[in-house]
């Protein structure tokens, strides 16, 4: 009796070339972007997307050309932090038109074509049983957005990746081995217990992760500059993770507060400085992978 | 997946194919040699999973079908068989507009404009597709064309 590779097709189908079709169009889609940049945790509410954005706006001023790919799919915070929440999502001739700030920030996220009072749902006939297909449907939306995004010519694109330290390690496959990864933390065991994690599935990648972020470490008084103590453990080190702390954040009650009107642009002060040395901190480490 | 028929030791033919109903569809194969046939019914959970992947099962390459591939990947076996395709409501306002009808709007589009839709993810394509026609009515537009398009990437600022 014949053999299933006996059989001479698949039906006319050609699903091993349609895949290889969808990551042609996501390289050639990328082929202007010089370096990705994930940013990750594994833990929730750490700030990762608050960085992003920042980190993104901070290496703009220092004369990169950044957009945001805002990967939390179910709980997409860019568009609101951008303030591009009614952005209209836009067919160009050469893919989608990328949605940009008044500064010119290009950030693309689901939260500018899902309300926020609205979930994302995937049209099922499944119920009750979403997890098990649910997975594959978003990562294969998050692929039509790095394949279908017309992302020009870009020094960074960052990547605001959602919590769980499982998804790191399956963004990192999705993106691919050029991909560097920046993990956020803050000063408790227990979120550091986390991000270890991680830190521990990226080391199974290929990928090379530059670094972590220690945000919310000490607080900054607005009224006389100085960053007091918030958590025990905001001593600037993480020796935990095995990883070079890029910066330590202070919490700044002002970014929260600039963040919910979408107003991303932060009066001076102990938190912007340390966010523009964490900038300079990836920027650097990616200039040295470049030139190894 | 594949079908042999045992006996003939020949591949099985797809012949025709009946629904899609409930997201199920019942798959009519014929062995060339005996003409024996059997159906394959595709769960719909497993159907489900397969479009996940983004993948269409078939070989029409017409942009009614490629839109509503997005739905069931396996339009294409049935749009080659020319089965009628059924959707939910909202696919079928995107359907509407990709298939060359008026959008929800009841404004016409052109066939550039419709081609460029393919650069919107299926899943929000029918929100972009009301935002760019209330830019049209606004604007006093009697049909989206590429320009129409264009003029909506320098109002909303976008690169």
């Amino acid at each position: 009796m014949k053999s299933y590779f006996d059989l001479i097709d698949d039906g006319g189908s050609d699903i091993v070339g349609q895949v290889g079709r969808q990551r042609e169009r996501i390289a050639e889609a990328l082929a202007g972007v010089e370096h990705i940049v994930a940013i990750g945790s594994g833990k929730g509410g750490v700030g990762k997307s608050t960085l992003t954005m920042q980190l993104a706006l901070a290496m703009e001023r220092r004369g990169r050309s950044c957009a945001v790919l805002d990967a939390d799919l179910n709980g997409p915070c860019q568009a609101r932090l951008a303030g591009l929440e009614n952005a209209a999502l836009l067919p160009g001739g050469r893919g989608m038109a990328l949605p940009r700030t008044s500064t010119g920030l290009g950030v693309v996220s689901m939260g500018s074509a899902v309300p926020e009072s609205e979930d994302l749902d995937f049209a099922s006939v499944a119920r009750g049983d979403s997890h098990v297909w649910r997975a594959t449907r978003e990562f294969n939306l998050f692929q039509q957005l790095l394949g279908l995004v017309d992302w020009g010519r870009l020094d960074v694109l960052l990547v605001d990746l959602p919590p769980g330290a499982e998804r790191t390690l399956q963004y990192a496959e999705v993106l691919g081995p050029g991909a560097r990864f920046v993990l956020v933390s803050i000063p408790t065991a227990l979120a550091r217990g986390v991000v270890a994690r991680s830190a521990a599935a990226l080391r199974r990648t290929r990928n090379v992760t530059l670094g972590v972020i220690e945000n919310m470490s000490g607080y900054s008084c607005e009224g006389c500059d100085e960053v007091r103590p918030l958590f025990d453990g905001s001593d600037g080190t993480a020796p935990e993770l095995g990883l070079p702390v890029l910066a330590s954040i202070p919490f700044d009650p002002r970014l929260a507060a600039a963040s919910d009107a979408g107003d991303p642009e932060l009066p001076p002060g102990p938190a912007v400085r340390a966010i523009e040395a964490a900038a300079g901190s990836i920027l650097s480490g990616l200039a040295e992978r470049r030139a190894g | 997946m594949k079908f042999l028929c045992v006996p003939c030791d020949e591949q099985m033919k797809l012949k025709h194919a009946i629904g899609p109903e409930g997201g199920s569809v019942a798959l009519v194969y014929a062995c060339p040699t005996c003409s024996a046939e059997m159906a394959m019914m595709t769960n719909p959970h497993e159907t489900q999973v397969v479009g996940s992947l983004g993948v269409k099962i078939g070989t029409a390459e017409d942009p009614e079908t490629a839109a509503a591939a997005s739905k069931c990947p396996f339009t294409g076996m049935l749009a080659d068989m020319g089965v009628p395709v059924t959707g939910t409501r909202a696919a079928e306002n995107a359907d509407s507009v990709e298939n060359g009808n008026g959008g929800p709007g009841g404004i016409p589009w052109t066939a550039e404009a419709r081609e460029r839709l393919a650069n919107i993810p299926d899943i929000v394509r029918t929100s972009a597709i009301a935002g760019i026609e209330k830019f049209a009515e606004d604007h006093g537009y009697e049909e989206v064309d590429a320009a129409v398009l264009e003029r909506a990437r320098s109002f909303f600022g976008i690169a």
